[in-house]
């Protein structure tokens, strides 16, 4: 790949106990692009996912080797602060998340953790992430409603302007659309177009069109194992490995 | 060929005895429910006998009279039943305990739930349950020894029972409910919440203080309430400390007055009451009101808790009722008047330096915050929970360890198998240890089946309906009915009306009356732990209902079961209160030979001593100490069964 990286990973492995989930994987993720991860479920895309924003610290009893660096920095360094790591790498779940805080708060709710006070510019803050994340016409009337009470597509959406809010480089999203109904899929599919203009997007997914259509890059993942990486278009049309043929013709198993 | 004739067989043989099981299957519901209404039965005979013995005081006195009458004084020429300062006293030693005891318990469980280490949380969770298993007599026994000295001391006051002693110690005996239930409300936010928050780059502190504490909110107000409950309902160990005049302090804010709380009125004046007169009407007329403010507040608490179960499994869109900007300025109107209240007190109240220091505190917060960075403001709150840890586990330290200092050289063979003489001084406790075992056996033979059946009819025989929820109701309201009102009812109806006389055997049915909640819910939840596919398997081979609850549902529940029979032997033996009116004597040289003679009993006896019985210390220390290695003993054979049969379960 010639476009420049922002994230770089050198032969990272990581284990569960003692069960291992990732081996040696190295990828480039390119700059304000959008990469799709696909492979079978269990392969490991989350855990990988879950590596660029340390998202797996939390889980006892887990062990990662080799190197992730984001912006040239790596991110496993004993210097890193997570907090500002975690900044900069948002996250969008699978399972909507919303806190049970009304709609404006939950924007709110990051720039605020970051120091920010002022009324106005909170104000304007979720405002704008709101309108980035096309729902600001759906909530603009009851911003102070539960967030609760959206439905999965509207929660999934608040989600995402939750993550803008904080002004990320890069946003990992693990499989956003799972829940979600073809309509509110295609709402998000079309946000992740145009979040790449000031994004990088790392898109977890098990529906191979979408990968097709929302991604600019793709990589194939099996058994914990990066398979292969490269543009969508030659992924889909000229894979080099067998594995990834049969993944993607679905013949397999 | 051969097969089908034998499930032939089965087949007619059933069809020939179908009416008789039917029959049967009919009876033992029918038994069942009787043992589920029971508790119905004893909320409404204790409604009843309270007001029928109260009654005659409101008609006397008058209702307002009675509740807003400035003056406690029924033993004077011309009597004045006014409890207004009783409830003045109640209410302002709860709050001195809250204001000690919410910080340092929710502190505690944020710790417990969010920070501390599995290994670390399964030593300190023992450790909490056994601050909640020592008897109320025995802190009431070292309030009375060591912190009202202490008090006394370092005030330079002529007696440390104070309001402060008073609210200290009831603020510790509420500590264990608080910090339980907390911990369970904080671990329970899903773990989404706090990976979402994680995510965004908030801090392990901001995500507990803004998302996780905040989504645990109203099960944190239940355990205050609780606490509160658990306060109110109180009556040994205030009565120890708090001095129990019968005044307002003067001015309000004085927390070095004595006061006297409703419970304390009942536990000391009904014993000295002549049965029938003005001021026998008078205690029940408290009783009474006592019982309605603790129903309120158990109640309220278990609404809310039973709310957010629901909640939780049903998916809640809670609307939220104030916007962010009314919230905002409510919380800054708060601040300013917790603020001048915080000033007022401690000018009127505390030496000049101790207010200096403590009013630092909030103003170095509040001009220091914003020049803070997030990582050291997560320091010094992390400190500042640890702090609230290691104070709670101190308060558990002191006290174990003043007892078993003081008290282990009163204990030999003697002690333990000799009766008193000399009023207790010398001598041992010997008929006081086995009075106790006789009223805590007797009890639980009372209980045990009548908790498991009220149990099995809840979970196994019935669906929510208006029945099932008065069931349930009555159960809460048992379980929130403080003990000396059970003491009062067991004396009015089974001593007196009943005719049977300050007994072994009125003991042990009004002990058992107070633990029946306990046993209702352990063994409910131990029976809707067995997993419903148990149930479906067995049924569809064609077991009955009973069949199928005694042979597959109720022998994996039974460990469940044991470990609630073990809490509540361990609650009843450690409790006073119940027995004061109903089974006790202080001194006898021998044992009850039926059950209809009063007996000795351990707390009972701590108590006269502690209170009437000056320099016996030695035996005063050995009575608390045997008292609670008897009730500790009780709680760590439940402890061990629970966890011993849940690894097992686990396998
Ligand atoms: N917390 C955990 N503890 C132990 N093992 C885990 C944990 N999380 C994941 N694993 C294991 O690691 C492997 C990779 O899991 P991961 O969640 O990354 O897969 P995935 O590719 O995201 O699958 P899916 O498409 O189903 O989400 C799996 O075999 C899984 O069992
Ligand atoms: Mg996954």
């Amino acid at each position: 790949m010639s476009e420049s990286a922002i994230i770089t990973t050198n032969n990272v492995n990581l284990w569960y106990h003692e069960k291992q989930a990732l081996q040696s994987v190295s990828i480039k993720i390119p700059r304000n692009r959008v990469t799709a991860l696909i492979g079978p479920s269990g392969c490991g895309k989350s855990t990988l996912l879950r590596c660029f924003n340390r998202l797996n610290d939390l889980i006892d009893h887990v062990k990662c080797t080799g190197e992730i660096t984001l912006d040239d920095e790596n991110i496993y360094a004993p210097s890193t602060d997570v907090v500002t790591l975690r900044k900069k790498v948002g996250m969008v779940f699978q399972k909507p998340n919303p806190f049970p805080k009304s709609i404006y708060e939950n924007v709110a709710y990051g720039p605020r953790v970051h120091g920010i006070r002022d009324k106005a510019e909170l104000d304007r803050i979720v405002e704008q992430s709101l309108r980035h994340a096309a729902i600001w016409d759906e909530v603009k009337e009851r911003l102070n409603d539960s967030a609760l009470g959206l439905s999965g597509g509207q929660q999934q959406r608040l989600c995402i302007a939750r993550t803008l809010a904080v002004e990320p480089e890069v946003i990992l999203m693990d499989e956003p659309c799972s829940a979600l109904d073809p309509i509110a899929t295609a709402k998000i599919e079309n946000l992740i177009e145009r979040l790449k203009e000031d994004y990088t997007v790392i898109i977890v997914t098990h529906n191979m069109q979408q990968a097709a259509r929302v991604s600019d890059y793709t990589g194939f993942m099996y058994l914990g194992r990066l398979i292969e990486c490269g543009k969508t278009g030659q992924i889909f049309e000229h894979p080099k490995e067998e594995l990834t043929e049969n993944y993607i013709t679905g013949r397999f198993g | 060929m051969k097969f089908t004739k034998k499930t032939d067989g089965v087949f007619t043989a059933s069809k020939g005895t179908a009416r008789l099981s039917v029959l049967k299957e009919q009876s033992v519901k029918t038994v069942f429910f009787f043992a589920a209404f029971f508790a119905v039965i004893v909320v409404s005979f204790i409604l009843l006998f309270l007001l029928r013995d109260g009654y005659p005081i409101f008609v006397q006195v008058g209702l307002p009279n009675f509740l807003l009458g400035p003056d406690w004084a029924p033993t004077a020429v011309v009597p004045l039943y006014g409890i207004f300062p009783l409830i003045v006293g109640t209410l302002l030693v709860t709050i001195g305990a809250m204001v000690f005891a919410v910080p340092l318990s929710i502190g505690c469980a944020i710790y417990l739930s969010e920070l501390a280490s599995p290994r670390t949380k399964k030593c300190l969770k023992p450790a909490v349950e056994l601050l909640a298993g020592i008897p109320s007599v025995v802190y009431g026994f070292f309030g009375l020894i060591v912190l009202t000295d202490f008090i006394r001391v370092s005030f330079d006051i002529p007696t440390g029972e104070t309001w402060l002693a008073a609210s200290l110690l009831l603020g510790v005996m509420a500590l264990p409910t608080i910090i339980s239930v907390s911990e369970d409300a904080i671990s329970s936010v899903p773990h989404e919440y706090k990976e979402g928050s994680l995510a965004i780059g908030a801090t392990r502190w901001q995500t507990i203080s803004r998302v996780l504490v905040p989504a645990a909110l109203s099960g944190i107000a239940a355990a205050v309430i609780l606490g509160i409950g658990r306060v109110v309902g109180e009556t040994m160990a205030v009565l120890m400390v708090a001095g129990n005049a019968a005044i307002t302090p003067d001015p309000i804010w004085n927390i070095l007055s004595p006061l006297r709380t409703l419970t304390a009125t009942l536990g000391i004046e009904m014993g000295e009451v002549s049965v029938g007169s003005e001021h026998y009407s008078a205690l029940f007329g408290i009783a009474v009101i006592l019982l309605i403010i603790t129903l309120i507040i158990n109640l309220s608490a278990v609404a809310i808790l039973r709310h957010l179960k629901e909640g939780r499994t049903k998916g809640p869109a809670p609307k939220l009722l104030v916007s962010s900007a009314t919230k905002e300025s409510l919380a800054r109107f708060f601040e300013v008047i917790g603020i001048a209240v915080l000033l007022v007190f401690l000018l009127a109240a505390a030496p000049w330096w101790l207010a200096a220091f403590v009013l630092l505190i909030p103003g170095a917060w509040y001009f220091g915050r914003d020049r803070l960075s997030q990582k050291h403001i997560q320091t010094i709150a992390f400190c500042l929970v640890g702090l609230a840890t290691v104070i709670v586990l101190a308060i558990l330290v002191i006290i174990l360890q003043d007892i078993v200092v003081h008290g282990l050289p009163a204990l030999s063979w003697e002690f333990l198998t000799q009766p008193p003489k000399d009023l207790g001084r010398a001598g041992g406790i010997f008929p006081a240890i086995i009075g106790t075992l006789y009223l805590v056996m007797g009890a639980i033979a009372i209980a045990l089946p009548l908790g498991m059946g009220a149990a099995i009819y809840l979970v196994e025989y019935t669906r929510e309906g208006r029945i099932t929820r008065l069931i349930r109701t009555s159960v809460d309201l048992l379980n929130g009915t403080p003990s000396i009102v059970f003491g009062l009812f067991g004396f009015a109806f089974i001593v007196l009306y009943l005719n049977v006389g300050v007994s072994l055997l009125a003991g042990q049915v009004t002990l058992a009356l107070m633990v029946l909640p306990t046993m209702i819910r352990t063994t409910e939840e131990s029976l809707k732990n067995i997993p419903q596919s148990l149930r479906e398997g067995s049924l569809a081979l064609g077991a009955t209902q009973w069949q199928t609850i005694s042979r597959v549902v109720i022998p994996p529940a039974v460990p469940g079961i044991v470990t609630g029979a073990i809490l509540s032997i361990g609650r009843a033996a450690g409790e006073t209160a119940p027995i004061m009116f109903t089974a006790v004597i202080f001194s006898s040289r021998f044992l009850p030979d039926s059950v209809f003679q009063p007996v000795m009993a351990l707390p009972y006896h701590l108590f006269i001593l502690a209170t009437n019985v000056p320099g016996s210390s030695t035996n005063k220390y050995g009575t608390a100490l045997v008292l609670l290695l008897l009730v500790i003993g009780f709680y760590s054979v439940a402890i061990f069964v629970r966890t011993h049969f849940q690894n097992k379960a686990r396998g």
